[in-house]
């Protein structure tokens, strides 16, 4: 892909970023950069330490070694709000909206984050939170994910899909320069996952964008590089076809027994090809 | 259950409610009294301050005497040393309580659950201890203090009437409030905090500095519904701090439904309903009070106000 504009440098780059949990290493030295208006995809099996990369790289969790750059400033010691302000934005491998909120709701701390002038000072604390062009931001981010009929349901009567498509929803209204989806299509149905993937492609190009996903064939066709973690390092990088091709990456798969998502994968390429 | 009241219905009632909330306490001055009806008043301000914690960013404190004894202290000293002007005295106790919060927010706000609810308890064991006895010199101890405020103008605080009146617009000025709190932005930002803390950091907002905010906000009212008192009472005993009044707003808070402005109030007048009046038939009436806990919290989780609201509101009502 890479349509949009390259800058200097890369907009997200982590250099041996360790994180540990007690003696276990969750990531070992991830070294990583992402291209302006790039997308990228990060596979591994399960308990590859690729959410914690996540996690790492938002500021969940602090690295014991290493450093995490964005658009060129070290944001290694930011916490996670100063990181969304610089726009560096996630969403969560289970999916993680307001429940108890109605769905507008929901976007309204979004909406306000990307556009401080919809409230500001003490429009924030006392004015009304579905007053005029606040409603519209809110209602025209929800549009945006296909929800706007749903604004004034309760969360959590919405269904799975719906609400991994929230989440999508209030994570494009922060207006993000970065947006790293933890598993977009885990616990979807086919039907769910081919919406999904429709956004994603739809906002492709315009944003700089890291997939993680666990079976690979959802992003062969999406991503310009696929890297690959095992036992918390990145073994792996390149374009899809190569990477699935690797020795190394074949033999961690079936070595360890945990090549199902690859297979399928390569079934997928050749069923295309 | 569908309710009578459509939603448009629901709105134009809620444009009214601060006229029928006042209407609703000169009744309710009427048909019990005057005095026991400002009891009342000033106690839902307080249930109000601390249900902006617990109902709405889901902190549970079972300290929070400390900040209502904070004020009414504040106010009996400013009597006593600066000024005998009843809003004056007010004012110190609204200022007393946002200081103290902002002092000890450092400790409480980073802490949830047990830990939030233990750590108020713990300070207001302090804050008891500091009344009665290493402060006793100017406290009183256990004695208390008795004041004696001035008159401003033709008002003055001994009649029980003005009295009555300065509660009640102090209740209407404090539900104003509330209502525009948690119908805004801050409001969603602090359910949003009660459901999910971590989450809402990644929508970029400083997690810290809203619930810090809250709790200023909650101790600061707490401290001037403990100033109103003063003013109602005009002595100050350390029961104003004792931690073991805690439950009464904690019960009222729960009565109402928690996470709601007009269910603060409902909670209020129904707890001080029952302290008041259940004791003239039943002696030993708290075991009642356990009873209708346990009642609330298998039958009716949602309080008095949220079931008012899904039995007869609009669907899909947020019950503010």
């Amino acid at each position: 892909m890479g349509v949009a504009l390259r800058g200097a440098g890369p907009i997200l780059e982590t250099r041996g970023a360790t994180a540990r949990f007690g003696a276990f290493t969750a990531v070992d030295g991830a070294s990583y950069r992402l291209e302006e208006g790039e997308t990228a995809g990060i596979i591994g099996p399960n308990g590859a330490g690729k959410s914690t990369f996540f996690n790492l790289i938002t500021g969940l969790v602090l690295p014991a070694a290493g450093s995490i750059h964005l658009a060129g400033a070290d944001v290694t010691r930011l916490p996670p709000h100063r990181r969304v302000k610089s726009g560096l934005v996630r969403t969560f491998q289970l999916v993680s909206v307001f429940d108890a909120l109605p769905v507008l709701d929901n976007l309204t701390l979004a909406v306000i984050h990307a556009d401080p002038s919809l409230a500001s000072g003490p429009g924030f604390l006392l004015g009304s939170s579905r007053r005029g062009g606040l409603e519209e931001a809110g209602v025209a981010a929800l549009d945006r994910v296909g929800l706007s009929a749903k604004a004034n349901w309760l969360t959590s009567e919405l269904s799975y899909g719906d609400k991994r498509k929230l989440e999508i929803g209030i994570a494009l209204a922060l207006r993000p320069r970065v947006l790293l989806l933890d598993e977009p299509f885990a616990g979807l149905s086919d039907h769910e996952i081919a919406e999904v993937l429709r956004l994603v492609k739809a906002i492709q190009g315009s944003l700089s964008m890291v997939i993680i996903e666990h079976k690979i064939s959802h992003l062969l066709d999406m991503v310009s590089r696929l890297s690959v973690m095992h036992e918390g390092k990145i073994i792996a990088e390149g374009k899809p076809a190569t990477v699935l091709e690797d020795p190394t990456v074949r033999r961690v798969y079936w070595g360890g027994g945990q090549g199902r998502g690859l297979v399928e994968a390569r079934g997928t390429r050749k069923a295309e090809a | 259950m569908t309710g009578f009241l459509n939603s448009t219905a629901a709105a134009r009632l809620r444009r009214f409610d601060l006229p029928i909330l006042a209407t609703l306490f000169l009744l309710l001055a009427w048909a019990i009294s005057i005095q026991r009806a400002t009891d009342f008043i000033i106690f839902c301000v307080f249930v109000l301050a601390y249900d902006l914690l617990y109902g709405h960013m889901g902190r549970l404190s079972f300290g929070h005497m400390l900040y209502l004894g904070t004020g009414a202290y504040a106010a009996a000293l400013t009597a006593e040393h600066v000024s005998a002007n009843p809003f004056v005295a007010l004012l110190a106790a609204l200022l007393a309580g946002g200081v103290v919060g902002l002092i000890l927010s450092p400790i409480t706000v980073r802490t949830t659950g047990a830990c939030f609810a233990l750590i108020n308890l713990a300070l207001n064991q302090v804050g008891y201890f500091l009344v009665l006895v290493a402060l006793a010199r100017w406290t009183g101890g256990e004695d208390g203090l008795a004041v004696t405020f001035s008159k401003v103008g033709p008002f003055d605080v001994g009649d029980k009437v003005m009295m009555f009146a300065l509660a009640l617009a102090c209740l209407v000025g404090v539900v104003w409030l509330m209502r525009r709190l948690t119908d805004s932005p801050f409001g969603i930002l602090l359910r949003s905090i009660k459901q999910n803390e971590s989450r809402v950091r990644f929508l970029g907002y400083d997690v810290v500095r809203a619930k810090t905010l809250a709790f200023v906000l909650s101790t600061s009212l707490s401290a001037f519904a403990g100033g109103l008192s003063i003013l109602n009472y005009a002595y100050v005993t350390p029961s104003f701090i004792d931690t073991g009044r805690n439950v009464e707003v904690i019960f009222a808070s729960l009565i109402g439904g928690a996470g709601s402005v007009y269910g603060a109030v409902a909670g209020g007048v129904a707890y001080m309903l029952i302290s008041n009046f259940l004791p003239n038939y039943v002696q030993r009436w708290e075991m009642f009070l356990g009873f209708a806990l346990l009642l609330l919290i298998f039958k009716f989780r949602a309080g008095i106000w949220g079931s008012l609201v899904a039995r007869f509101g609009p669907r899909r009502a947020e019950g503010t």
